[in-house]
């Protein structure tokens, strides 16, 4: 116990955030049991705020499917999925949530209570993350006879022109219509912005938490990230997540004023590019731990760290933030926009999660490792592992590799 | 010859190898055995034999370094390394040159590249999969119903160009297989295994500054693997008296500059057995 005190500084607002996602979890049971609410399931980068503005409840089919690789679940679901169809090296979030619905097991019972994660009456998907979202949608959506709506924002971009966003604007528009006409809604103009000025403070305070690991030693990691990254995806369009993160801040800048480290005498400081390995959370942020390095920064978490909105077209607003996101753009930008993360967070060296079945999410699969550490002369590690199946990832050879990466930075001191 | 001794144990997936210095840097004791079920007790009996060997006892062990697989399961271990670092620093001791160090053990099958400095300046490891391995030798041995040894000398015999070209280690198992019924010579199938292994090791080589050396079990008891890495490189590998003791020199050579015992020379074996301590 002592050592386990001595290795973690404990987030105190750790306790709030259990207790908001309880209120989440509970408050999308309610509303999929009563007649008289919707329930929307999202993307995780999708429009959330107009089905916000149209009164749904939204429910993030993503969150579920890193639970249950995080409770080590996907392993055992996946199979039922590869049996209904579905290829083994396909999204491991969307096999594994597949899964969870033709076994009906899911971790929201044991956390929560409820049985699991609630009937869809409106499925919205945003492809662009990957297409697979379309297809682990229409699944459910086929399951439980709900509509399957979305948007497609044009993929791989560079320099994101105005007729682009323009593009994408168009099909929110008509997002909104299919939306309306099927439910009798009516969208109210001033509910849409109020949800997207709500969704874009929380983002900006998400930001301005994790900017906090600049300092150091850095009072949060990418490991922390992972867990309290959850009210900006989860609850977007909503007070909650802004309470949530100013209080979260507000402890995160007390620490940098107190010189508290997330880890102790911290020597390196690493980038984390890609998925993260949900299955080994816990075991490497251990080993980075002991290694006294700490993840500093990491695309991932990032992700959800919007550009702010300054007032005007609420639409246009959710069509660039839509379509200029990391994942979306082109291998320039992406090693552009890493460059500069390694600057910002003063980097040593950056690990490159080489995922499975996450394709999309992966970076180091057409030079950029090699990129960086030639032209950059940034240490590189590229792991082989998964976002959720643990089958993919060989403990011993990851744990071997981050050790023989710090070894390779201090022999370079 | 009194003196401290310093000793590297490298706990390997298959062989457990310890490798003890004498204060000039010389190996004066050296162990290979299998690893077992039990590391603990395979690299306590590793470091005994070894021991033994140069009229050592614990009590002379001024310093120990353990590396491979097993390396947080050796008793007394004073610091643990990876093995990426203790191939590539004993490598680097055998052969200042080398630039690129090609390890090919049970498990694992390591590229490194070295600075002029002999710093780790990147190194790259086999994808979770067996084919690249040594593990991928004995998988298809077996299935052979040959021992690795005679697959090695039926390599060298080979005069044809034939490749195995699976990347899966169980069809590649079925490839030979196939081969076998078309008739191909056992001779030309089994060079097209050592050939698989190195088309494997050759996508880990991102760049080549300077001379390769090879180190790890594979190369120290098949030769057809040296001949198959230098088709692939077009070159000469370099390759030390005792390679699979690389990972256990590198380890012992890091104890002793621990200790501040500098000066490491070539490691070139002493005379074994006289009294020490």
């Amino acid at each position: 116990m002592q050592t386990e005190a001595i290795k973690r500084v404990p987030i105190e607002a750790t306790g709030r955030l259990r207790a908001l996602m309880r209120e989440y979890f509970l408050g999308l049971d309610a509303a999929a049991r009563d007649p008289d609410r919707r329930v929307a399931w999202c993307t995780s980068v999708g429009p959330c705020e107009i089905l916000v503005a149209l009164g749904f409840d939204v429910y993030f089919p993503e969150n579920h499917g890193a639970m249950l690789g995080a409770k080590r679940l996907s392993h055992e679901l996946i199979p039922r999925a590869v049996g209904a169809g579905y290829c083994p090296e396909s999204c491991s979030y969307m096999n594994s949530d597949i899964g969870s619905a033709l076994t009906g097991r899911s971790p929201l019972r044991e956390a929560y209570g409820i049985d699991g994660p609630p009937t869809p009456n409106l499925l919205v998907y945003n492809t662009n993350q990957c297409r697979e979202t379309q297809d682990w949608f229409s699944f459910f959506g086929r399951r439980h006879e709900s509509p399957v709506m979305g948007i497609c924002p044009p993929g791989y971009l560079g320099a994101v022109e105005p007729a682009q966003v323009a593009y994408v604007r168009g099909q929110l528009v008509r997002l909104i219509g299919q939306i309306e006409s099927r439910f009798g809604l009516k969208m109210d103009p001033a509910r849409l912005e109020e949800a997207v000025s709500l969704s874009s403070r929380a983002s900006t305070l998400w930001r301005e938490v994790l900017e906090t690991a600049r300092t150091r030693p850095a009072p949060i990691t990418f490991w922390d990230g992972l867990i309290h990254m959850a009210p900006v995806i989860l609850m977007r369009g909503s007070q909650a997540p802004i309470d949530y993160y100013r209080a979260l801040l507000a402890e995160m800048e007390d620490r940098v004023r107190s010189g508290v480290g997330a880890v102790r005498d911290e020597q390196w400081r690493i980038y984390w590019e890609g998925m993260p390995v949900w299955p080994k959370v816990r075991e490497l942020s251990e080993k980075f731990f002991d290694l006294r390095a700490v993840v500093a920064a990491s695309t991932y978490c990032n992700s959800w760290a919007f550009r702010p909105y300054e007032g005007g077209d609420p639409l246009e607003w959710m069509a660039a933030t839509s379509t200029e996101i990391f994942i979306n753009r082109d291998e320039a930008f992406k090693q552009a926009f890493l460059v500069e993360m390694f600057e910002r967070f003063s980097i040593d060296g950056v690990i490159f999660h080489n995922a499975r079945t996450c394709p999309n999410n992966t970076n180091c699969r057409f030079g950029m490792a090699q990129r960086l550490r030639d032209k950059q002369g940034m240490p590189v590690l590229v792991i082989d592992g998964d976002l959720s199946d643990v089958r993919f990832f060989s403990t011993a050879q990851t744990m071997t590799n981050v050790e023989a990466f710090i070894e390779q930075l201090e022999g370079r001191r | 010859m009194t003196g401290p001794l310093f000793v590297g144990v490298d706990v390997g997936s298959s062989a457990t190898k310890c490798v003890v210095l004498d204060a000039g840097g010389r190996i004066v004791g050296r162990n290979v055995r299998p690893s077992g079920f039990n590391y603990a007790q395979s690299a306590q009996a590793s470091i005994d034999a070894a021991m033994r060997a140069c009229g050592g006892s614990a009590r002379c062990m001024t310093c120990c370094v353990s590396t491979g697989y097993g390396r947080a399961d050796v008793p007394g271990s004073a610091r643990r390394v990876t093995e990426i670092t203790c191939h590539a620093r004993g490598a680097r001791q055998w052969y200042p040159a080398a630039r690129t160090i090609i390890d090919i053990g049970g498990q694992d099958t390591k590229v490194i590249r070295l600075d002029a400095d002999g710093r780790t300046t990147d190194y790259r490891m086999n994808a979770k999969c067996a084919a690249g391995t040594g593990t991928f030798l004995e998988s298809i041995a077996v299935r052979l119903g040959c021992t690795l040894a005679e697959i090695d000398a039926l390599a060298m015999r080979s005069t044809g160009q034939a490749r195995v070209n699976s990347y899966c280690t169980v069809f590649a198992g079925t490839e030979v297989l196939e081969r076998i019924k078309a008739g191909q010579p056992r001779e030309d199938i089994s060079m097209g295994l050592f050939r698989s292994i190195a088309s494997r090791v050759l996508e880990m080589v991102a760049a080549r500054d300077g001379p390769v050396a090879a180190t790890g079990g594979v190369v120290a008891y098949c030769g057809a693997m040296v001949r198959a890495l230098e088709e692939a490189l077009g070159d000469r590998v370099l390759l030390p008296a005792e390679p699979q003791l690389a990972g256990a020199y590198g380890a012992a050579l890091l104890g002793a500059e621990m200790d501040g015992a500098a000066d490491p020379g070539s490691g070139v074996p002493v005379g074994e057995g006289a009294e020490r301590c």
